[in-house]
């Protein structure tokens, strides 16, 4: 049953699609072009009219032009004059319309009609202007293009005049220009200075919009560092600035900001650390820690491939000369510290203190790393893990190494 | 012939059925795992009902994948209410067949309308269809299953008497069960329909003999061949309505045969080594079932019910999954791995109604209930009884709230937000993808005409990247561990290939490789859902790819299922009208004939099921037993540091600090607060993927012990190594405490300036395209070297660009291989390799590997198993020579903090030692080291990288520690300039034009001379994502 039902529909679906094939012996009725005109104003309304020999033959107009085809029916019945009312958008658009009358898909006749720009009326610009930003100096530049149309969109004639103005800071230039193969263009030169250039262009009583381009500064030149801090003692707390002076390109314009530097500081071990410094009003300005040790750094600092910066040296003295170190409980709880700094006051919380463990034949136990507190570090050397022997410390801290060979006993 | 009473417990279990299920639905189904699914199925009918082409998943796939009844049901009632208005019905629907099939199925097994009605009663109550439905949301399987209970009663009549009316009944209902569900026809056949007719043809024997003793096989053959031609019409006409209703669906199976990397199921598991698949595949489908196992056995093993002892007894071994090799063995292995067993289990549970219906009917009112009473006594009749109901409404409590006590769906996500974002300013001209969703990811498909790469209809995949690795959605990645993590990292890094370019987060765990793709946030929704989005990414093109189907196909897809419902309702309408309305007296069902009378329960069977009962309950008892002594978390050593690693992963710090030693002082507040303030991929975005522990210098009261972790992260897999001290207190064992850092920063307040950003987009509100002026110039990039090196048997690019422009730059740079005769072999873009962000004049060294999918012929390059650290070498005949790079800048205005200093240096025989140092009012949550490797001509070598576990707070020093690579296997085979491109112009001419002058020393200035194997200069770069930008 179901199968019935579903049979019946493909034989519906079936009968549904049938070929029309084009009739035999038409009689195609004679006809001539009665409409004189040929050129056209773009907008103006476009009336085509044929003279034919049958009234009622159903004759169609076949249009074409730049944006595509389309097939029109006679607006007059049963008339020995047919007429054609070109559609607005054809009568709009400035170039050649080719037509062709056809009866039945056969053409009868054709001919074309030009249609001119629409001068008359207002003229629109339209413009283009990039890229959006440029480098100052004498290569770089941004593109006016212009492409004044009339109210269709229609490009208008060439040759047509197009004023450019250019504003730059205190200085207003204007020059004209005129259209070729319907646009004008023109180049608006960096400058050497940083800023920001307004464009605009006028035809034929019309201007544009303002458009702009931002001349940024151009690659930097060699600068200066300095280097700052609250003290320079070597007490792994404070905060050590470097600083640039102002960067500048060669035409003296301050680098855009967030131009980045990169400040490589050597140490005396040879290590290259780095920080990193991001322009604003072209000084950059970056900090990092100062080391828990005597140090002797060596800054320079870099903007890759463009400028590099004067070498300067910050010599770090030792805040922590020397620390105590006591045994406890059966040599088993090792105070280290206190730590004393350049004033002899407690240092900061936080100084690392390494403890490598050796047996008494050297063989490396573990390290222990614990950090100070109110200016001492402790630690329970418990006897699960190290039973009672001889052990062998070696305790770093702030640069300082200490070693100790204990008795380890008891619990 | 008198007209039968309407049957009270039936009326009951409807009524009890649709009250209880239909309200409970409510809070349910949208919480399934397949509902939503579904729900998005029915979305795409309602929207075109004929084209079967659907783009929102996958970049299209077709929904003849799946048969469409219940779907197209859905889409047919969201005409009148809405999406979720017309499953809430179909759910209806389906619970209304469902009790009403349970009953029929009953009276045909069993004869009686007494135990019709339990049988209704109890599937109500049944815990597997609780779970199918509120915990599965299968819909059409449901659907299927019911029809299909209501045909075999048509089924059992036609071949008994033979009548044409019954012929037509059961086919018509066999053609909607077909139309709903593809795998419940095909196996109902074997395991349903088959034993069914090997019960008509049984009944008819014993009809012409007089006991069951004198049906012998002799007697059963002659009937079958008498019922041949009855049997094989049927058959047959099964057999055509199976490939002819759909039709299409078969056609698209041939088509697109599924290829794809099975995707492992819980319902193939062992179920002693995964319990949590046990439970759900097989403690909760069988339920108090399992306590009446025997009887169910003893019952369907008697003549009668033979052939439902064979099917029955296959269904339950086929639902233990991969516990014992036999469903394997049956199934062979391509079936094992494609269909989910749990299906089976469903069956058998199905199956065993009647049965159970018919032992509830002999405990309440029957044999059984006197002989228990004679045995045991009356109060143990009602303790009994009382048990089994009450076991019975525990399960279906348990199943019920199973998802509310351990959710496994995140919490519902409204969806408006992301359905507006979508809909405005032209999103959905690109793909999206949401991560952390569940199932809910379906809901947001339906409701939006957005695009997304994912889907969640497995079977369906299309795209490689899916197709070959075992995961259902990338949505949910994490959950399928590095394999998951390796699909959706190969998405986000190359996502122009899909014009992907949203993402919507619910879950923050994928936000780091987010970041280090090159993703940035672009603002967060309303609901909470974090917007990312991907620069340089094309739109969708306005034509996509199609795989038509003949016009045939399409009208049979969308005519045919609908029509058999509407066929079936006017086949049976009459029968139940006159059933419901008791408006006609009616022919007594041969089968009622078959009504036992329950005399005399075996006593034996008693017995033996009590011993039964012992066994199982001894079974739960040994496994809460087992759960118990893997909780017991300070018995030793080993469990004690399980459980403190186990509670860190979950994050219960509570947990956490009360396992550590009592004695050393660490308050819960100062444990919370150390814990609060480190940050870090481990702490905040890893999952705790395996646990190595290895104890040593075990004494009584002490012991130390090596942690080894696993992490999942979204980055790479996360090798940790802990050392901790153990001692023993008071018979348990506690962790001592580690250290902590003292350090404190030197300011209070600080201040600091910095240049910020802001990119306007458009200017100009427009609905069309962006105006010419507020098109940013592309930030000019310059490729500063770039070399194609081979290392450890691995292609990569590496090479370095500088952002030459004055503005910060987003950078896309994407490598493409060639070999001598300029084939293109692979292409890919960089992934982690690189600073996506780039400031000013800001340098970054980058490194692009080429992945398995990134190969032009995907097939033989596939690694078995992905690992984002681990390349599997290629055997090419065909080496890769040449390369070409393009690169494009995008203005960036996010993710440019630069405050991390390198701070200290140590050079060790254990590697690299070093002090990271944040200068900055950000706290960097995960900082990585991109570590370059230079030659003794400060020419690049090689790039490596380091994801250090811990965050740098501000104005806080991090320790880390770099191993640096050995290079000696490293050769360089292409080092050259000629093919890059920056913005799609020759490096070349823009080198000249921007920094004619460079100053080639400096990159040389700023390395660090190092000895190393096979080099002489590293250096380290710094990139930091910020997890919570202020």
């Amino acid at each position: 049953m179901k199968l019935g039902l579903i049979l019946a529909l493909f034989i519906c679906i079936g009968c549904t699609s049938k070929k029309e094939q084009p009739s035999k012996n038409v009689q195609n009725p004679k006809v001539s072009l009665q409409t004189t005109q040929t050129n056209f104003i773009a907008g103006s309304p476009i009336n085509l009219k044929f003279k034919t020999s049958n009234n009622n033959a159903p004759l169609k107009l076949l249009l074409k032009n730049a944006f595509g085809s389309v097939i029109i029916k006679k607006d007059t019945t049963n008339t020995a004059l047919a007429s054609f009312n070109i559609p607005k958008n054809y009568c709009r658009l400035a170039g050649n319309l080719h037509w062709k009358l056809l009866h039945q898909n056969i053409p009868l006749l054709k001919g074309k009609l030009y249609i001119e720009t629409n001068t008359k009326n207002k003229t629109h610009v339209e413009t283009y202007f990039g890229p959006r930003s440029i480098t100052a100096g004498y290569n770089d530049y941004s593109m006016l293009t212009v492409v004044p149309t009339d109210i269709y969109d229609n490009p208008v004639d060439d040759s047509t005049q197009v004023t450019v103005k250019y504003q730059f800071q205190k200085n207003i230039n204007e020059t004209s220009l005129n259209t070729n193969n319907f646009i004008a263009w023109y180049n608006v030169r960096s400058t050497t200075k940083a800023g920001r250039i307004l464009v605009t262009s006028e035809s034929n009583g019309t201007t544009s919009k303002e458009l702009t381009t931002i001349v940024f500064p151009s690659n930097a030149e060699d600068f200066k560092i300095t280097a700052s801090s609250a003290h320079n003692y070597a007490d792994g707390n404070q905060i050590i600035t470097f600083k640039s002076n102002i960067i500048k390109d060669k035409y003296g314009n301050t680098v855009s900001d967030g131009t980045l530097v990169n400040f490589i500081i050597k140490d005396e071990k040879g290590a290259y650390l780095n920080t990193v410094g991001t322009t604003i009003s072209g000084i950059a300005e970056t900090r990092t820690l100062h080391p828990d040790y005597a140090a002797k750094w060596t800054i320079k600092a870099f903007i890759t491939g463009a400028a590099e910066s004067n070498t300067i040296n910050f010599n770090f003295e030792a805040a922590i000369k020397d620390y105590p170190i006591q045994f406890y409980e059966n040599n088993r709880k090792l105070v280290i510290g206190p730590f004393k700094s350049f004033m002899k006051q407690l240092v900061p919380d936080g100084i690392l203190v390494k403890i490598d463990i050796y047996d008494k034949k050297g063989n490396f136990i573990e390290t222990k790393n614990t950090t100070t507190k109110n200016g001492v570090s402790s630690i329970y050397l418990e006897t699960h893990y190290l039973p009672n022997d001889t052990y062998n410390f070696k305790i770093k801290a702030a640069g300082i190494t200490k070693e100790y060979t204990k008795d380890l006993y008891g619990n | 012939m008198k007209t039968e009473k309407t049957n009270t417990l039936l009326i009951l279990a409807l009524i009890v059925g649709i009250a209880f299920h239909g309200s409970a639905i409510f809070f349910t189904l949208e919480y399934t795992y397949d509902a939503l699914i579904h729900l998005f199925f029915a979305d795409s009918y309602a929207d075109s009902w004929f084209d079967p082409w659907e783009y929102r998943w996958y970049t299209g796939f077709t929904v003849q994948s799946y048969p469409p009844l219940v779907h197209q049901s859905i889409a047919l009632l969201s005409y009148i209410g809405g999406l979720k208005f017309g499953m809430y019905t179909v759910a209806l629907i389906g619970i209304v067949l469902f009790i009403t099939g349970a009953y029929r199925y009953t009276l045909l097994m069993t004869g009686s309308r007494r135990i019709a009605g339990y049988g209704s009663v109890l599937a109500v109550f049944s815990s597997t269809f609780v779970e199918t439905l509120h915990i599965f949301g299968q819909l059409p399987s449901i659907v299927a299953l019911s029809v299909l209970m209501h045909s075999m009663v048509e089924i059992y009549l036609y071949i008994k008497t033979g009548k044409l009316k019954y012929f037509l009944t059961s086919v018509s209902m066999l053609a909607v069960t077909v139309t709903c569900h593809h795998v419940t026809p095909i196996f109902g056949m074997v395991f349903f329909l088959a034993p069914l007719i090997g019960m008509v043809v049984m009944d008819a024997s014993r009809e012409q003999v007089n006991s069951y003793k004198e049906l012998t096989f002799k007697v059963f053959w002659r009937t079958t061949l008498k019922h041949f031609w009855r049997i094989a019409t049927f058959g047959g006409s099964g057999l055509f309505l199976i490939v002819f209703c759909i039709f299409p669906y078969w056609y698209n199976s041939k088509r697109n045969p599924i290829t794809q990397v099975p995707i492992p199921h819980g319902s193939r598991d062992n179920f002693l080594e995964v319990t949590s698949s046990g439970l759900v595949f097989f403690l909760i489908p069988w339920g108090v079932l399992l306590f009446i196992l025997p009887y169910f056995f003893y019952r369907y093993y008697s003549k009668r019910y033979l052939f439902f002892g064979l099917s029955f007894t296959m269904l339950t071994i086929l639902g233990t999954g991969g516990t014992t090799p036999v469903p394997l063995m049956l199934l062979g292995e391509t079936a094992f791995n494609i269909l989910t067993l749990d299906r089976f289990t469903l069956w058998a549970t199905i199956m065993a109604l009647p049965i159970f219906a018919e032992f509830g009917y002999r405990m309440v009112e029957g044999d059984l209930k006197t002989l228990v009473q004679k045995k045991f006594g009356e109060v143990y009749h009602r303790v009994l009884g009382g048990l089994i109901a009450g076991g019975m409404l525990f399960m279906v409590i348990f199943t019920m709230t199973l998802s509310y006590f351990r959710p496994s769906q995140p919490a519902q996500i409204n969806m408006l937000p992301i359905v507006n974002f979508l809909g405005a300013d032209s999103h959905d001209s690109w793909r999206y993808l949401p991560l952390g969703f569940g199932d809910q990811m379906a809901w947001l498909s339906a409701q939006t005409n957005a695009m997304t790469v994912d889907g969640n209809y497995h079977s369906a995949r299309r795209l490689p990247e899916l197709t070959t690795r075992a995961i259902e959605r990338i949505e949910n990645s994490k959950f399928r561990g590095v394999e998951g993590i390796g699909s959706l990292q190969q998405f986000l890094t190359v996502p122009e290939k899909y014009n992907l370019k949203y993402i919507f987060s619910n879950d923050k765990f994928y936000d780091p490789i987010l970041y280090y793709c090159g993703w940035q946030r672009l603002q967060q929704l309303e609901n909470g859902i974090m917007v990312w989005e991907k620069l340089n990414v094309a739109p969708i093109p306005q034509i996509m790819p199609k795989q038509d189907v003949p016009t045939v196909m399409k009208i049979m897809w969308g005519i045919i299922p609908i029509t058999t419902v509407l066929i079936a309702f006017f086949i049976n309408i009459q029968m139940i009208w006159i059933r419901l309305l008791k408006s006609k007296k009616v022919e007594k069902s041969p089968f009622k004939s078959f009504e036992l009378q329950y005399k005399k329960f075996p006593s034996k069977l008693l017995i033996f099921s009590h011993f039964w009962a012992v066994i199982v309950l001894a079974c739960i008892g040994y496994g809460i037993y087992l759960f118990y002594v893997k909780n017991t978390t300070q018995l030793s050593p080993k469990n004690v540091l399980t459980a403190y690693y186990d509670a860190l992963d979950f994050k219960e710090f509570n947990r956490a600090h009360s396992y550590l030693d009592p004695d050393s002082n660490v308050t819960i507040a100062q444990y919370m607060l150390e814990v609060s303030v480190t940050d870090g991929i481990l702490s905040s975005y890893a999952k705790m993927d395996s646990l190595g522990i290895e104890v040593f210098d075990v004494t009584k009261n002490s012991a130390k012990a090596k942690v080894a972790t696993n992490w999942i992260t979204p980055l790479e897999k996360v090798q940790h190594t802990n050392y901790h001290e153990l001692i023993k207190q008071k018979g348990k064992w506690y962790i001592k405490p580690s250290k902590f850092d003292n350090d404190i920063p030197p300011d209070q307040l600080f201040t600091q300036n910095t240049t910020t950003f802001y990119n306007h987009g458009r200017r100009k509100i427009t609905t069309q395209e962006t105006y010419h002026e507020d098109v940013l110039k592309q930030p000019v990039l310059e490729i500063l070297s770039a070399k194609l090196v081979k290392n450890k048997g691995q292609y990569s690019i590496i090479g370095e660009l500088q952002n030459v422009d004055n503005s910060p730059a987003d950078v896309v740079i994407k490598a493409t291989l060639y070999n001598d005769n300029n084939k293109e072999l692979a292409n890919y873009n960089a992934k982690h390799h690189i600073k996506h962000k780039l400031m000013p004049k800001e340098t970054t060294t980058f490194k692009i590997n080429f992945e398995g999918i990134a190969w032009s012929s995907t097939k033989d390059t596939i690694p078995p198993t992905f690992n984002p650290d681990e390349f599997t070498p290629l055997n090419f005949e065909e080496q890769p020579t040449k390369f070409n790079l393009q690169s494009a800048g995008n203005t960036a205005n996010t993710d440019l903090y630069k405050q991390v200093a390198l701070q200290s240096l140590e050079f060790t025989n254990q590697g690299i030692n070093g002090v990271l140092f944040n200068h900055g009012v950000q706290e960097v949550t995960i900082p990585q080291l991109i570590v370059s490797y230079y030659n003794e001509d400060a020419e690049l070598l090689w790039v490596d990288h380091k994801f250090i576990p811990e965050g740098v707070r501000i104005q806080r020093k991090q320790f880390f520690n770099y191993k640096p690579v050995s290079l000696d296997s490293l050769t360089i085979i292409n080092s050259s300039l000629e093919n890059c491109y920056v913005n799609g112009l020759p490096n070349k001419a823009v080198a000249e034009k921007v920094l004619p002058n460079r100053i080639y020393n400096h990159g040389p200035n700023q390395i660090q001379p190092y000895k190393g194997n096979g080099y002489a200069f590293i250096k380290f770069e710094i990139n930091s994502y910020i997890g919570n930008p202020k």
